[in-house]
């Protein structure tokens, strides 16, 4: 029966949401468009992270990683070789995926808290690159003056921008939860030694996931450069990676949509706090405890209460029983 | 070797740390068997699976299937290979639907799950309600897995497992917390499998009543070592195999 | 490259991974009885610095100083140690993985801003008591004279946790809960309360180490993180759970960076990683750890 229900039916929630993201920019000041655009790219970030924490059952801290190398990819395009924009988006999460390939090769020998274990360090690692190699990404000078084509230039333009590929990003991560291999990233999450039993390279698998995961990271971060004028190591710094751990916990890592509202939640209480002090990771610690102490599932996770959040049982399957059944 | 030997094992063992929990296990079965190893608990019965389809690594001696040496695989290479096993706890997916936990089986059977692109509910629609069918679970298909009865839970097991299309079955208990109606069906789709398919199935049991009703042929484990081996019938009659197991319960 | 250069050089690693140990050791044990990975270890190991400062600058008229002010700087962090396990950490045992990595996140950026609120962003710098300001010599070799002070201390401190765990009452229980709650349990001791102890011990340590690192160069906003992330290095590298284990790979990364430092200035972390990932690929349990699967 649930199968049978019309597609505006299935698909409400997206579709209000993507038409009140359409009016949005005539109805609000340009400062909330900034803060909306900062939203989607946030939002598709965390939604891209999601795929390893949410569906594969693994916590990443160290997404940020790629969402730098992507920064940087169109930064350093844009600047040094005067690229189009456009053309560099693709490039971007190549190199984001290429970054997720040679580090998730390691990552994924290994799971639960070593995995985010890994995960951090190799974050970090990225990091002090960009950091150090001054010569080629300006070390903790960042780059300056990554300025869109001029009809991208105001705000209003870049959001739209942004909200078309963020759109068609998440359309396709969608895509890809629903499809077999989403699937098998659900069935690593529940149970990573029955999909070993029935054939699957879960090593393998959840390196193909890692890199898919990076590459949208990427995307996303490809998106910040030209929207902020600017790149700077921060990107892939280890506070950054928290940023869509956070999210995701609290919108909802269990619905796709979850990391997306947490980025609205988020991003908006960033707008407003930074308003007025400078004390902003202060502030959003604080907010990280109280969230994680009294709503545990996030928001998605509140509404279904009564429902599918109801049977507790851990994301992680890292610390799996081993000698279940011996005898 | 003898093309019709589908499994055998050469001086098989296994140690945890200090302790031997498998001896020299020399076994082998012959395709289109079915067959039951039986014994007490902790006779090494689930380790001797475990060394089969590579959850343990094996301390010693070697694992062949049709002939082709398989000791210490990867599990997904063994099982890609035509061994599946059903756990004796069974081993699910919770979060899935039941329809979701047999259709996952048969994509990845199918080599369709590196699929990207295309929804996974247009996918195996007809083999996975079949599947359930026989099973007995189609009445359960849009149920949660994790909130399943016990006994729902082990035919959900064996769904999964038969998924896999294997050439050899190992059933781990296939019965162990089912009713004994439920016993009945399961064990009579095993033979029914065993005759029509020709799957050849190796399973451990307790209940004395499945074991010589369903097996062909039995071999006693025994503190790792393997007892005594023969028909039910002659499995009845060893001195050995009473002594150590079913002396007082038949 | 002449002995006495190199012999410095060993000495100054050597130090360096003292260092790392004390913060990497606390870290290993929390992490290892309470299976918590406490992201804000450095970050109150840095606390313990500034405090080692502040209660330095109360008393530097006096020689001795120092001396007094490490071993406050280290009571005091743990203190601080002590509330955040009875208010925080206490509520997350049962907790997810992620619930337990955010919370220290959490905590590592509100201790973040706390130091920067309560110390201002500028460096801070510890004037030497006389005793420590000359290098003595060891085999011709010029070695800073604090430097044997920071291998002595971390020594003692490797030793004295060893003793503690094989000889001692509460090393059994704490190395017991590790393996089996419903032992410890059985024995009448409760989990909760060893836990408590357990991370205000590691606290502790950290503080120690704060208070040692103060006087070794300047204290600087930020230092935490990288310290953090060499810390995780050394527990993949030495193996989880493994006090060896955590010693062994603190002097790796700490002469590695001593003489890396020398040839490639820039590449020292990334060598570091380089080691860690190669440790991974062999053994993925590291160097004294144990596998996870049979």
């Amino acid at each position: 029966m649930e199968r049978k229900k019309s597609f505006i039916k299935r698909y409400w929630l997206p579709l209000v949401l993507f038409i009140i993201a359409l009016l949005l920019p005539a109805l609000i000041p340009s400062f909330w468009v900034h803060v909306f655009t900062e939203i989607l790219i946030l939002g598709l970030f965390a939604i891209a992270f999601n795929l390893i924490f949410g569906y594969m059952g693994q916590l990443s801290f160290g997404q940020a990683a790629y969402y730098g190398i992507g920064a940087y990819t169109t930064g350093l395009l844009m600047v040094k070789a005067n690229w189009p924009l456009i053309a560099t988006l693709p490039v971007s999460m190549i190199t984001a995926g290429i970054g997720a390939l040679i580090l998730g090769f390691f990552c994924v020998r290994l799971r639960g808290v070593y995995f985010s274990i890994l995960t951090i360090a190799f974050g970090q690692l990225v990091f002090f690159i960009i950091f150090q190699w001054y010569s080629f990404t300006g070390g903790d000078n960042g780059l300056q003056g990554i300025n869109p084509p001029d009809w991208l230039f105001s705000a209003v333009p870049y959001y739209y921008f942004t909200l078309i590929v963020v759109t068609i990003a998440s359309i396709i991560i969608y895509f890809i939860t629903e499809s077999p291999f989403g699937y098998t990233m659900r069935a690593i999450r529940d149970n990573t030694e029955r999909t070993e039993f029935i054939g699957i390279n879960v090593q393998r698998y959840m390196l193909i996931n890692f890199i898919i995961s990076g590459m949208f990271c990427g995307l996303a971060g490809a998106l910040w450069g030209p929207f902020n004028r600017s790149v700077a190591p921060d990107l892939c710094g280890w506070q950054h990676s928290g940023t869509p751990v956070f999210m995701a916990v609290m919108g909802g890592p269990h619905h796709f949509l979850g990391p997306m509202i947490g980025s609205v939640i988020f991003t908006f209480l960033n707008a407003f706090v930074t308003g007025f002090t400078e004390y902003w990771p202060l502030v959003s610690g604080i907010v990280i405890i109280f969230v994680v102490m009294l709503m545990p599932g996030g928001v998605f996770g509140v509404i279904k209460e009564k429902g599918y959040f109801k049977a507790k049982e851990p994301v992680s399957n890292g610390t799996n029983p081993v000698d279940k059944g011996r005898d | 070797m003898n093309n019709s030997v589908i499994l055998k094992t050469e001086h098989l063992s296994k140690s945890f740390f200090k302790y031997q929990v498998l001896t020299d296990v020399n076994y082998e079965l012959k395709k289109g068997e079915i067959a039951a190893i039986i014994g007490p608990n902790g006779a090494g019965k689930t380790t001797f699976f475990n060394l089969i389809t590579g959850y343990h690594t094996v301390s010693g001696g070697h694992v062949f299937f049709r002939g082709q040496e398989i000791t210490n695989w990867q599990r997904h290479k063994i099982a890609r290979i035509g061994i599946t096993r059903a756990f004796q706890i069974s081993n699910i997916y919770p979060k899935l639907t039941t329809y979701e936990n047999v259709r996952q089986s048969i994509l990845a059977q199918q080599k369709r799950t590196l699929n990207l692109l295309t929804p996974a509910e247009k996918m195996a629609k007809q083999e996975t309600l079949e599947l359930l069918e026989v099973t007995g679970l189609a009445n359960l298909k849009d149920t949660e897995a994790g909130i399943l009865s016990q006994g729902d839970k082990k035919k959900l097991e064996l769904a999964l497992a038969l998924a896999c299309k294997p050439a050899l079955l190992l059933l781990d208990e296939p019965t162990a917390g089912m009713s004994s109606e439920e016993t009945h069906e399961t064990m009579e789709l095993v033979k029914r499998l065993n005759k029509e398919v020709g799957l050849t199935i190796l399973f451990t049991e307790h209940d004395i009543s499945v074991i010589f009703g369903y097996a062909e042929k039995l071999s006693v484990l025994h503190q790792g070592i393997l007892v005594a081996e023969g028909t039910p019938e002659e499995v009845r009659q060893n001195k050995e195999a009473q002594a150590c197991y079913l002396g007082e319960e038949i | 490259m002449e002995f006495t250069f190199f012999f410095s050089q060993f000495m100054s690693g050597l130090t360096y991974g003292m260092m790392l140990f004390l913060v990497a050791s606390g870290f290993s044990l929390i992490f290892g009885v309470m299976n918590i990975l406490n992201f804000a270890h450095a970050t109150l190991w840095l606390i313990g610095a500034y405090l080692c400062f502040t209660f330095w600058s109360l008393m530097q008229s006096y020689d001795i100083a120092l001396w007094l002010s490490i071993p406050l700087a280290a009571v005091t962090t743990g203190a601080i140690g002590w509330i955040c396990e009875v208010v925080l950490i206490k509520r997350l045992y049962k907790r997810e993985l992620h619930e337990q990595l955010l919370i220290t996140y959490a905590m590592a950026l509100i201790f973040g801003d706390l130091i920067k609120i309560t110390w201002g962003p500028t460096d801070k710098l510890i004037v030497r008591p006389p005793i420590i300001q000359k290098p003595v010599h060891l085999f011709g070799a010029p070695i800073d004279s604090y430097f044997i002070f920071v291998i002595f201390i971390g020594f003692a401190v490797a030793v004295g946790l060893w003793w503690f765990l094989k000889f001692t009452k509460y090393g059994h229980i704490v190395k017991a809960a590790v393996f089996s709650r419903e032992m410890v349990n059985a024995l009448g001791i409760p989990i909760p309360r060893i836990y408590t102890w357990v991370f205000t011990l590691g606290i502790f340590i950290a503080g120690l180490a704060g208070g040692i690192q103060s006087a070794i160069g300047s204290i600087t906003l930020g230092m935490d993180m990288s310290t953090i992330i060499q810390a995780f290095c050394v527990v993949v590298i030495g193996g989880f759970g493994s006090l060896t284990g955590t010693l062994v790979g603190s002097l790796i990364v700490g002469e590695v960076f001593s003489f890396a430092i020398l040839y490639w200035p820039d590449g020292a972390m990334v060598l570091i990683f380089a080691i860690t990932a190669a440790i991974l690929v062999i053994r993925p349990w590291g160097l004294f750890g144990t596998p996870l699967r049979a």
